[in-house]
């Protein structure tokens, strides 16, 4: 009898070592349980088995013999004291189970065990309870060990998941870098994000104020997309938006299915959107999603102004370029040699601003004794002034040729300029023909600044003509008069821009200093009074910016 | 620049698109055309086989996600094979195995769509 005893000790002794031999060789919890439950079946010849454990305070089914699938197991908390539930003991009781107890693992209890009646109607022996706590507190540490190792795998994958989040984020900023074409950049961004977050359905859009929304990748229809997005101030986006939200606040994007709006932006200035639909995996965005799509666009979105700003900035010197083109193509149009001529000494010159610019003077040899001088200033600057210089030169040179009289071809030039120009544009303008065999000079002001002739110490302004060029056409005859020159006359032409040339109090130039210097400089030669104007302008403006172009002409008889 | 390639061929009505190298922002517009030229041509049934590609970035899965409705509205599928153990570990990270299905060899990615096809002609 007592042999029979031994044998069965032994017997017990050697399964329990057997059964913590395996259960401590597995990390996987699935494996440990399994083994549980079925030891604890063949053991007790029972036909229903489980074991539930606490899984963030909950206590959920982990491990099931006998039972359903799918059996519910009600909603319980279990703490280190007796188990005492009402709702477990009725669960306990519809499915047979007649021992239930608390695995417990370093005083915490962690779950708890359940098994049915022995098949063979014995009861749980003292000896039967006693192998069975024995078991349960072998396996509890396992069990922990197991569940631990599940959480950190869990802690693992969500690390993993940060540093590609990162990663990614890294290559997109390199990417971005270099300054790729737009639509490239806005579908590296969306792909980025579609990839990370599993999304089918999205759309990036940028606007500003000049050029309005412009959709840089969609998988909706753009004009529908478009219409809906001009329906609500979408620069005033400056937090992501989530489903909830977006239906509430902007039902009309709500029916292209969006579930997130994150707005991309520049120093919190919002200047796109991201418009992404559900993720195909069906989770929600969660905050740190956000966060990420949030980064890759902001990155994007610096990305693209630079770009924008670049294409600007080259633009602007492209510009630049063809304006000096330009510049270059105007100063040719202005006469290269002054000819010379028996009676009278001429010197001319001209310093254009920065810019394109309207002033004009030319001298054309009419006959081998005579030549016309002209002077012009148009109104603007830039390339329209330019134009209508061109044209005022050219007129000028087909009328030359065709030996036209002044007055005539005044009224000529006045309605050719008149019928090519818009916008109010005109031009001052002023010429002469000079004789040289009678020393006569004809002249004809239309509106231009009054020429000086300097005889004797005194000034006469050379006045007669009529209108500006470009307003109207002609509709009196302008006036001309003819003066009869005499030995030292000088006569200087000038535009504005000697007269209203700024320095840097913002004090003009003035008529009197250009009258005052043409007084005292006329005894000497053409070109030194020319170049002595021109000094004391560049003089006078010294620290300031050239606004407008500078042209001079000095006339002197022999 | 990193490089990275595509190849396609025809095995069973099934198009096989190997991919080569590094598959990232800057190499996703090759896969991208590689996606586009079989769509534009019908073909919507797709095996993708990774046994020569290096890396896989985020923008390069993304690919898989920009094409994948499209080619599934039209009867079609991505199967995606033969993937090494850290490209798959990235896909595994995005979840995209609940998206997609994933076979070790080519072979077995064919079969399930010719299945998928007698099934429907037998319905």
């Amino acid at each position: 009898m007592e042999d029979k005893e031994n044998i069965k000790v032994k017997r017990n002794l050697s399964a329990l070592v057997e059964f913590s031999r395996v259960i401590n060789s597995s990390l996987d919890l699935g494996f440990i349980l399994n083994n549980i439950l079925l030891t604890c079946m063949g053991k007790f010849l029972a036909s229903k088995c489980y074991i539930a454990l606490k899984i963030e305070g909950n206590v959920e089914l982990k491990a099931i013999k006998g039972f359903k699938a799918d059996t519910a197991f009600p909603k319980i908390k279990i703490d280190n004291g007796p188990i005492d539930c009402n709702d477990l003991a009725k669960f306990n009781e519809e499915n047979n189970i007649v021992l239930c107890d608390k695995i417990v693992s370093s005083n915490d209890c962690i779950g708890i065990f359940a098994i049915s009646g022995k098949l063979n109607k014995h009861n749980y022996s003292e000896d039967d309870q006693e192998f069975l706590r024995t078991i349960l507190n072998i396996s509890a540490t396992a069990i922990q060990n197991s569940i631990v190792l599940d959480e950190l795998k869990v802690m693992n994958k969500l690390l993993d998941s940060r540093l590609h989040k990162i990663s990614s984020l890294f290559e997109l900023s390199k990417e971005f870098g270099m300054l790729s074409e737009s639509k490239r950049v806005a579908k590296m961004l969306i792909y980025s994000v579609i990839g990370q977050f599993l999304i089918s359905k999205f759309a990036v859009v940028t606007f500003d104020p000049l050029t309005g929304i412009r959709i840089l990748e969609s998988k909706y229809n753009d004009d529908d997309l478009k219409k809906a997005l001009s329906k609500y101030d979408i620069s005033g986006i400056h937090d992501p938006i989530f489903k909830a939200a977006i239906e509430e606040k902007y039902p009309k994007l709500a029916l292209f299915g969006l579930e997130l709006i994150v707005p991309m932006q520049i120093q919190g200035k919002t200047k796109g959107l991201m418009l992404l639909g559900g993720r195909m995996s069906d989770l929600e965005y969660t905050e740190s999603d956000v966060e990420y799509i949030y980064s890759a666009g902001s990155i994007a979105i610096i990305s693209l102004e630079n770009r924008r700003l670049f294409k600007e900035e080259i633009e602007k010197q492209k510009m630049e370029e063809e304006l000096e083109i330009a510049r270059d193509i105007q100063k040719n149009l202005l006469p290269h040699q002054i000819p010379e001529f028996r009676n009278i000494e001429v010197a001319a010159t001209n310093i254009s601003s920065k810019q394109v610019g309207g002033d004009f003077y030319d001298i054309i040899p009419l006959s081998d004794h005579s030549f016309c001088a002209a002077i012009a200033d148009v109104s603007g600057k830039g390339v329209p002034a330019a134009l209508l210089m061109a044209n005022l030169q050219a007129f000028l040179k087909i009328i030359c040729k065709h030996g036209m009289q002044l007055v005539e071809a005044t009224a000529l030039i006045n309605d050719l300029i008149t019928e090519n120009t818009m916008d109010g544009k005109f031009i001052t303008y002023f010429w002469g023909i000079f004789d040289d065999n009678n020393r006569t000079f004809q002249y004809v002001n239309a509106g231009h600044n009054p020429p000086l002739l300097i005889r004797d110490g005194k000034i006469t302004y050379l006045k007669k003509g009529g209108i500006i060029l470009g307003v109207m056409k002609t509709f009196t005859p302008y006036l001309s008069e003819t003066i009869q020159l005499e030995k030292d006359d000088v006569i200087v032409l000038f535009t504005d821009g000697i007269t209203e040339a700024k320095n840097i109090n913002d004090d003009e130039f003035s008529d009197e200093k250009l009258e005052t210097l043409a007084l005292n400089l006329s005894g000497f030669s053409p070109d030194r009074i020319l170049e002595y104007i021109k000094e004391s302008v560049q003089e006078f403006s010294v620290g300031t910016h050239q606004s407008d172009d500078i042209t001079l002409m000095v006339l002197k008889l022999k | 620049m990193s490089e990275f390639t595509t190849s396609t061929k025809q095995l069973d009505g099934v198009s096989v698109i190997n991919l080569k190298g590094f598959l990232d922002a800057h190499t996703a517009q090759v896969l991208e055309a590689a996606f586009t030229s079989l769509i534009n041509d019908g073909k919507f049934n797709i095996v993708v086989n990774f046994k020569d590609l290096a890396y896989i970035s985020s923008a390069g899965l993304g690919v898989f996600m920009a094409y994948i409705e499209n080619i599934r509205d039209n009867n079609g599928d991505i199967k995606l094979v033969e993937m090494n153990e850290k490209v798959f570990n990235i896909f595994d990270l995005l979840g995209f195995p609940l998206l997609y299905q994933i076979f070790n060899n080519e072979e077995d990615a064919i079969k399930k769509f010719n299945e998928a096809k007698q099934s429907e002609n037998a319905e």
